[in-house]
């Protein structure tokens, strides 16, 4: 399946900032699973291009003379090749992703929820603890925000996909099974949906399954990875420090759409 | 002057005496020259020396104290003595430990072969918060990890060495092993003419080299990163700056560019190459660590692995010197050099494993119990000195979360006289060498010795109240 991604984010400051610099993660990788057939990132100035702890694409954006908004662009074709097996890493051990995070660090409810599950051992597994933690925090938009803690957003019972994926983080690393943060982009035929997304990825059997709680998938057939990371904070498309500004303003878009075949 | 005869601990070991009216033999010509010194010289030299102190400036910013966050960390001028002998044999046995820990970080961060061969579970490695993935795969110049360390030693009843801990983040103490020596000199320069002391000042300038060359740039330019006034060790960041002649920068003063780190100058920014950093690592760049930081410097990270700029020490040292890697120590030495541990360690049980746990919480009363992954003295329990209602109560903390915890039998710990009111009595005492790696391994004769001030004191950390003496390796039989 062959996607066209169109992605802006937009940040407006009240006042001037003086300095920034801002970790971007929005170029996806390249991998048996996802070919990229042209990848562009539009920023106001040059950033370096490096690869970050977990062998994600990232650009490092100084912009180091007075400025009152940040408009970046992302936008590119990638096919992707749902059979194949998502990609074990960059040679770092999986237990890693065994930690918590400030995000995925369990208060007692989380405990206690855990309790009722044994270690997963297979898909089925997965899909009933998935199934449940849906049950427990419904989709619900406006009720959480990037800040809120898979315990905060448990307590709450409303949340979106990022705290779909930091509870599902939280409850598999609790029955000792490692467990990564992805974030990227959702194709779906309603284009309404947002297509931005986040979802996880969990190591059982020596293998990275798939979880994508708030559409209760397992498999991830309509799924462009853009990075991966212990939670929200590593694998963020945008994670960026200022100085002075003022109240901001965050205008965000992301559309992906399907390219039938031939066309280009 | 001489202690009195009920002040050496039968069981105990006592630096200078031999008993209660015999020196040691390295200590015959200070014991000597102590005996002849009327009572007062000594208590006015003190005090000279701690007004001098006050006038340097060397302060210790203590947490968790109510009053006075800054406070003068005590001075004793009784020197701590180190027969040559002794410490060839520790220099030995430190270099082998410190070789083998830069061994140990190399390779977890690369192929993992101590993990292969079963010698450290895994776990106890990449689920170590001090295990930083950031690293794995990258390399170093000439694989070194900790450019800066401190081995702890500390001495058993009988004598025998062992390393308590090792620090290879960002140990401090340094500046203290360097003031004593030129406070000695000024207040007794006589008894430097009767003792071949080896000398510490040249430790600025070998901390210098090391740091430079812990990069690939030719003619590079170092800094020393503080987090600033308020940290409990500002005094010694501003003091090794200026004794090294580089700058002292916060986080502020550095800005991530083009790939590159460079410092705002008056004269425009200047490209950075190494950072001898005092800050940790969850500090030091909020874009890839604590993102509440104010302390780092946003993109150091990215620079960092890109390899335009050396971290000293390495981010991720934790890992090897966290207090649940340490009982696996000699087993490195023995992986990485194919040699016997010099140095011994003290017997560690691991609270993670039920057995050992079982044996702790039945002897709760006899052992030290510490933190996994604390520093400084804070959060432990010494058994033998806590009350009925502290064991219990830290009983408890342990039994909610055992992996947390490692327990040592409690070691009597040398003692070493100090100066009181109206003489001198032992105190117990441990020693802090700093070594320094770079293209090879430098350690200044002696180091920091820390004492527990308090009568029957075991805690010798700065920041529960220890003070400092200086620290004497005999270069040669004293005449």
């Amino acid at each position: 399946m062959r996607l066209t991604i169109e992605h802006h984010t937009h940040y407006q400051y009240s006042e001037q900032v003086a300095r920034s610099t801002q970790y971007l993660r929005l170029t996806p990788r390249p991998s048996v699973r996802q070919h990229i057939v042209r990848w562009d990132l539009d920023m106001p100035e040059a950033a370096a291009q490096t690869t970050d702890a977990f062998g994600n694409i990232l650009h490092v954006l100084t912009l180091d003379k007075p400025h009152d908004e940040i408009r970046i662009r992302a936008h590119g074709v990638v096919e992707i090749n749902p059979d194949q097996p998502v990609a074990a890493g960059n040679g770092l051990s999986p237990l890693v992703y065994q930690r918590f995070t400030r995000f995925t660090r369990p208060d007692q409810a989380l405990l206690d929820f855990a309790t009722g599950f044994e270690r997963p051992r297979s898909s089925d597994d997965l899909a009933a603890l998935s199934a449940a933690i849906i049950e427990r925090i419904p989709y619900t938009a406006g009720e959480t925000d990037a800040t809120s803690t898979a315990a905060q957003a448990f307590t709450g019972g409303k949340g979106v996909c990022q705290d779909h994926t930091h509870v599902l983080l939280s409850v598999c690393r609790q029955l000792g099974l490692p467990a990564r943060y992805v974030s990227g982009y959702l194709y779906t035929e309603d284009s309404s949906h947002v297509a931005s997304h986040a979802w996880a990825e969990v190591w059982m059997n020596d293998h990275w399954y798939t979880v994508d709680v708030t559409n209760q998938s397992l498999k991830p057939d309509q799924h462009l990875r853009l990075a991966v990371g212990m939670d929200y904070l590593d694998a963020c498309p945008v994670r960026g420090v200022r100085y002075g500004g003022g109240p901001e303003q965050l205008h965000t878009f992301a559309l992906v759409e399907r390219v039938e075949t031939g066309e280009q | 002057m001489t202690m009195k005869v009920s002040d050496i601990s039968p069981s105990g070991f006592d630096e200078m005496y031999l008993s209660n009216d015999e020196a040691r033999p390295h200590y015959a010509t200070f014991c000597d020259w102590l005996s002849r010194q009327p009572a007062d010289v000594l208590s006015r030299k003190q005090r000279e020396a701690e007004l001098l102190f006050h006038r340097v400036g060397i302060t210790f910013n203590v947490y968790g104290e109510a009053h006075g966050t800054e406070r003068l960390i005590p001075f004793d001028s009784l020197p701590r003595m180190i027969p040559a002998q002794d410490w060839a044999d520790l220099e030995r046995g430190i270099h082998q430990r410190v070789r083998a820990l830069n061994l140990f970080l190399h390779d977890i961060y690369h192929e993992q072969a101590i993990i292969k061969a079963g010698l450290i579970p895994a776990e106890q490695v990449f689920c170590n918060a001090h295990y930083q993935p950031c690293m794995q795969g990258v390399d170093l110049p000439n694989q070194v990890y900790a450019q800066i360390s401190g081995v702890d030693l500390i001495r058993d009843g009988r004598g025998d060495w062992y390393v308590l801990e090792d620090n290879l983040r960002t140990p401090s103490g340094v500046s203290y092993m360097i003031e004593n020596r030129r406070m000695m000199m000024r207040l007794f320069p006589d008894l430097f003419t009767r003792h071949a002391v080896a000398p510490v000042d040249h430790y600025p300038s070998l901390l210098l080299e090391t740091l430079q060359q812990a990069t690939l740039a030719s003619s590079p330019r170092v800094v020393l990163l503080t987090p600033g006034r308020f940290n409990s060790a500002y005094f010694e960041h501003a003091f090794l700056a200026q004794q090294m002649g580089i700058e002292l920068v916060e986080g502020a003063d550095l800005f991530v560019k083009d790939g590159f780190v460079f410092m705002r100058t008056t004269a425009g920014p200047q490209r950075v190459d190494v950072i001898y950093r005092r800050i940790d690592d969850d500090y030091l760049d909020p874009l890839a660590f604590n993102p509440d930081s104010m302390l780092g410097v946003p993109g150091l990270m990215s620079v960092y692995r890109a390899g335009n700029v050396m971290l000293a020490n390495a981010i991720g040292t934790g890992v090897a010197d966290d207090k649940s890697i340490y009982p696996y120590v000699p087993e490195m030495v023995r992986f990485y050099l194919d040699e016997e541990p010099v140095l011994k360690n003290v017997p560690t049980f691991q609270c993670r494993k039920p057995r050992e746990l079982q044996h702790v919480l039945a002897n709760l009363g006899e052992l030290v119990v510490k933190e996994v992954h604390g520093a400084g003295g804070y959060g432990m329990l010494v058994g033998p000195a806590s009350t009925r209602e502290e064991i219990e109560s830290f009983r408890q903390r342990i039994k909610d979360n055992p992996d947390n915890y490692i327990a040592q039998p409690t070691l009597s710990l040398s003692t070493c006289p100090i100066f009181v009111e109206g003489g001198i009595a032992p105190r117990h005492i441990d020693l802090r060498p700093f070594v320094l790696t770079g293209r090879e391994i430098h350690i200044v004769p002696g180091g920091l010795t820390r004492v527990a001030m308090k009568e029957g004191s075991l805690v010798v950390n700065s920041s529960q109240g220890g003070g400092t003496k200086d620290t004497w390796v005999l270069e040669a039989p004293s005449c």
